[in-house]
């Protein structure tokens, strides 16, 4: 009986949490491009750290790290977009995301802010082939914020391997 | 499991109970089995689980185990009551157990989340038929049907009264509400529990559990009990509180005469006069028995009767531990959590901020050493918290040789030896497959036919014994039978034929490589395939099931004298002894038990193929040859020869050398395995945390060997 009402409680307080969040993005900067990621799927912001290298795995995974005796692999978002590597300095960051129970930091360049977003802003992103749309795309929908067009990502399909079957 | 269908904490309840008592009951029978019929304490054992199944798989609306449960209860029921000796012992071993597996497949439907609908008519048809059988041999006998009425057995659930001799005597009744079901259930579950508070007790109708009609005339009449005991009215209010369905409850206080005289005292009472005609006369007939000395069994039972049952009860009643059952999730984060504090304590204890000159640490250092000491313990703690006990394991393999074995038609007895040995608990669902393989092939190729042994001068009686210890920071689990071995020669002909060996003769193999043969794919000696063994798979896959969780399996046997099974397995999974080891920037960590030696080698002893594979000339033996900077790429790698150092390293009886920058250090690991996200890399199984935080990757010998002669 306890335990149904603790059950009833969580349940509760994630509704509110989730509510609280709807449209909250978390942006961060790679390359000349600002992107943003629903702040939900975010667990934790940590500074670089050491990271040991995995050998014969793609080149956008960069190894592993420790957060608090969990080992979780991380990944250079700007190599995963196929651009130019950068140097990891201090300011660098791993945004560490959840996705679906899986846990996967993502190193980019610069954090830059938590925004919301209404949802009716977002627009779909333009596509000139139909068909390619939806697939390897990472990014789900564009948005407007003051003078600057923001890239919302799709973090499901970030950390997805571009063979689908990879994940299993 | 639990999780699987949330938070029905009654229907968990249920299940773990009724598995529990199941596993009980299988126990409890096949200790038996060799005897000639089950003593009181096994007769009383089973009826009670049978009991206590039947009601809560009744609260629980699982008709059809209620059923069958009920069935198995009156038979015990019948045995204790009536002390037939004509039972056929065997038959009903069987019946408890057909029982006992019809209910653990409904239990196991129900974990599904399935509706048990097993048919039970069969097995309550057949159980009907046997008890009628034993109930009818009596008569034949001319034996005198014993009183069906005679009440439970009290002193048999006694709690130790507490010296004081100032007994009270109540009369108590129970009413229950005219659309209450199965009254006589609820009747007795009243009765069990006032058995907790009282000194004895007597009831009326006194057939409840026997009679199913018994529930009507309750509903109508009530239940009437006459109650000695210590306590007070409230206590025994409380006692039957528990039940449900009853509309009221009187207590009334009595004399002591009132209590001994019984209820046929009360003959003249409405409720007796409105009794049916099969009940007074079944009253009468308790009435004549009890009359000679009435008091007797009671003053007995104060006296003498209550130091003998408890004394004879004592073995079963020993202390008992207390458990609590706990998430796996949760201990795993626990020990996550511990190894987290020990890297803190090494990150506080070794901080720079310490090796200032001129620092006085004298208490700092004590205070630090204390602190090691708990984080060490706390360690060994958890550690033990995983380590479960292999009783269950080697109590299931009871099952299965009763079951092959007569089904073979061998006579086999198993011996267990040291099932207290404790292992991880991932360990152990991890060897009960292989196990039973083994005990299986023991009974079915190992011991020979009644017959044959007789002719070979042996015991005509086969025997397995199944033996756990603990040696050298390995488990061994032994399973050893005196049956008819293996034969070398036959073994090399077949793995011969089977072209498995090529066409190395036989003085090339020692006899443990030719006894190894029976584990290779698509060996398989038995030219019939039987229901048990002998597909061809099967020691394999015993093999491969072992190998998985680092242990292996050595085969032993002395031709006519039998044959024996050594599976040596690690204590635990989680925790390694690794040899830590760098190459470039890049740490990795190989298991201690895997490697042979550390040798610096010079650049003569390299052989180096036209393709580029390279082996290791050592002592005049040659050896695969792997740099690991070069498999993995590495930067930053030394690739001088002669300033690396060369492990050797086995698995299986397959030698590999492996090149490396220098070593760091032995110590105790924490395997983890490597996310998932991160696809399987040939040559690693895991990674670990080193003391300083960092990660090191955990080299897998098996695979790098396979690697090696994949290329």
């Amino acid at each position: 009986m306890a335990e149904e009402l603790m059950n009833e409680v969580d349940e509760l307080e994630e509704l509110e949490e989730d509510d609280s969040q709807k449209g909250m993005f978390m942006t961060f900067r790679i390359g000349d491009e600002c992107y943003g990621i629903a702040i939900n799927y975010v667990n934790e912001i940590i500074g670089t750290q050491a990271i040991t290298a995995v050998p014969e795995v793609e080149d956008y995974i960069k190894g592993l790290i420790n957060i608090r005796g969990k080992i979780i692999p991380v990944i250079d978002v700007k190599i995963r977009f196929k651009q130019e590597p950068f140097e990891y300095m201090d300011r660098t960051c791993i945004i560490v995301i959840d996705v679906k129970d899986t846990m996967v930091g993502l190193i980019v360049e610069q954090i830059a802010d938590v925004i919301t977003i209404d949802e009716k802003d977002i627009i779909p992103p333009p596509s000139l082939n139909q068909n390619s749309y939806g697939r390897d795309k990472y990014v789900t929908g564009l948005v407007r914020v003051a003078d600057e067009v923001k890239l919302l990502l799709d973090p499901e399909k970030l950390i997805r391997d571009e063979d689908p079957n990879a994940l299993e | 499991m639990a999780e699987d269908f949330n938070t029905d904490s009654m229907l968990d309840m249920f299940l773990y109970e009724s598995e529990q008592l199941l596993g009980d009951l299988q126990n409890t029978v096949l200790e038996k089995k060799d005897e000639d019929s089950f003593d009181e304490t096994s007769i009383n054992e089973i009826f009670r689980v049978m009991h206590t199944i039947k009601g809560s798989s009744g609260i629980m609306m699982y008709e059809n185990i209620t059923k069958v449960s009920h069935k198995l209860e009156d038979v015990f029921y019948y045995l204790r009551e009536a002390h037939p000796d004509n039972v056929p012992h065997l038959e009903l071993v069987d019946h408890v157990l057909d029982v006992a597996d019809f209910i653990t497949g409904e239990l196991d439907k129900i974990k599904e989340g399935e509706t048990p609908d097993g048919d039970e008519t069969k097995i309550v048809d057949d159980i009907d038929k046997f008890l009628k059988r034993i109930k009818s041999g009596i008569e034949e006998k001319g034996e005198e049907l014993p009183p069906e009425n005679t009440y439970v057995e009290p002193s048999q659930f006694y709690i130790a009264p507490t010296g004081s001799e100032s007994y009270k005597y109540y009369k108590a009744s129970i009413y229950y509400r005219s659309d209450t079901q199965m009254c006589n259930i609820r009747a007795y579950t009243a009765v069990y529990s006032l058995k907790e508070i009282t000194d004895d007790m007597e009831y009326m109708p006194d057939d409840i559990i026997s009679n199913e009609d018994s529930g009507a005339i309750i509903l109508e009449d009530g239940f009437h009990m006459l109650i000695k005991c210590q306590c007070s009215s409230d206590d025994i209010l409380n006692a039957i509180g528990d039940t449900s369905g009853m509309e009221r409850v009187e207590i009334n206080d009595c004399t002591q005469q009132e209590f001994e005289m019984g209820f046929h005292d009360h003959g003249q009472e409405p409720i007796v006069i409105e009794m049916d005609d099969k009940n007074k006369e079944e009253s009468g007939k308790k009435e004549e028995k009890k009359e000679p000395a009435p008091g007797d069994y009671v003053i007995k039972n104060k006296e003498t009767g209550k130091g003998k049952k408890l004394a004879k009860n004592h073995p079963k009643a020993s202390p008992k531990q207390s458990y609590i059952s706990v998430n796996v999730e949760k201990m795993d984060a626990l020990m996550d959590m511990i190894g987290e504090l020990v890297i803190s304590e090494a990150v506080v204890l070794q901080n720079p901020d310490l090796k200032v000159a001129g620092l006085d640490l004298t208490n700092f250092q004590k205070a630090a050493g204390q602190l090691s000491k708990i984080t060490t313990e706390l360690q060994d703690v958890i550690m033990s918290m995983r380590m479960m006990p292999l009783t269950n394991t080697f109590q299931k393999m009871n099952r299965i040789v009763f079951d092959v074995s007569r089904k073979l038609g061998k006579d086999i007895e198993l011996e267990v030896i040291g099932e207290n040995t404790e292992v991880d608990k991932n360990i152990i669902e991890h060897i009960s497959d292989p196990l039973m393989h083994l005990i299986r092939n023991s009974v079915d190729h190992g011991i020979e036919e009644k017959e044959d042994r007789i002719a070979a001068g042996k015991n005509p009686r086969g025997k397995i014994t199944l033996e756990a210890k603990n040696e050298g920071g390995k488990v061994y689990i032994i399973v050893r039978d005196d049956g008819k071995g293996l034969n070398r020669e036959v073994l090399y002909n077949k793995a011969k034929n089977n072209g498995l060996i090529g066409n190395r003769p036989m003085s090339d193999f020692t006899d443990k490589e030719i006894y190894q043969f029976i584990t290779y794919a698509g060996f398989s000696t038995k030219e019939q395939v039987t229901e048990y063994s002998g597909r061809g798979v099967g020691m394999d896959v015993v093999v491969k099931n072992i190998q998985a969780i680092g242990g292996k399996l050595e085969i032993d046997s002395m031709e006519g004298a039998g044959s024996e099974m050594i599976m040596k397995i690690p204590l635990t999974l989680a925790i390694i002894n690794g040899i830590v080891m760098q190459v470039g920037n890049s740490t990795f960590v190989i298991e201690t038990n895997a490697v042979k030696e550390f040798v610096r080698i010079n650049k003569d002893t390299i052989v180096r193929e036209p393709d580029g594979e390279e082996y290791v000339m050592l002592r005049g033996e040659c050896y695969p040859f792997i740099r690991l900077n070069e498999m993995y790429h590495l930067p930053g790698s030394n690739s001088d020869i002669e300033e690396g150092i060369v492990v050797v390293l086995e698995h299986e009886n397959k030698y590999v050398c492996v090149f490396i920058d220098q070593l760091i250090a032995e110590q105790e690991i924490v395997v983890k395995p490597i996310p998932s996200y991160i696809k399987k890399v040939q040559g690693l199984s895991g990674c670990t945390q080193l003391g300083d935080g960092s990660i090191a990757l955990i080299l897998d010998i098996a695979g790098l060997i396979a690697g090696q002669e994949r290329s």
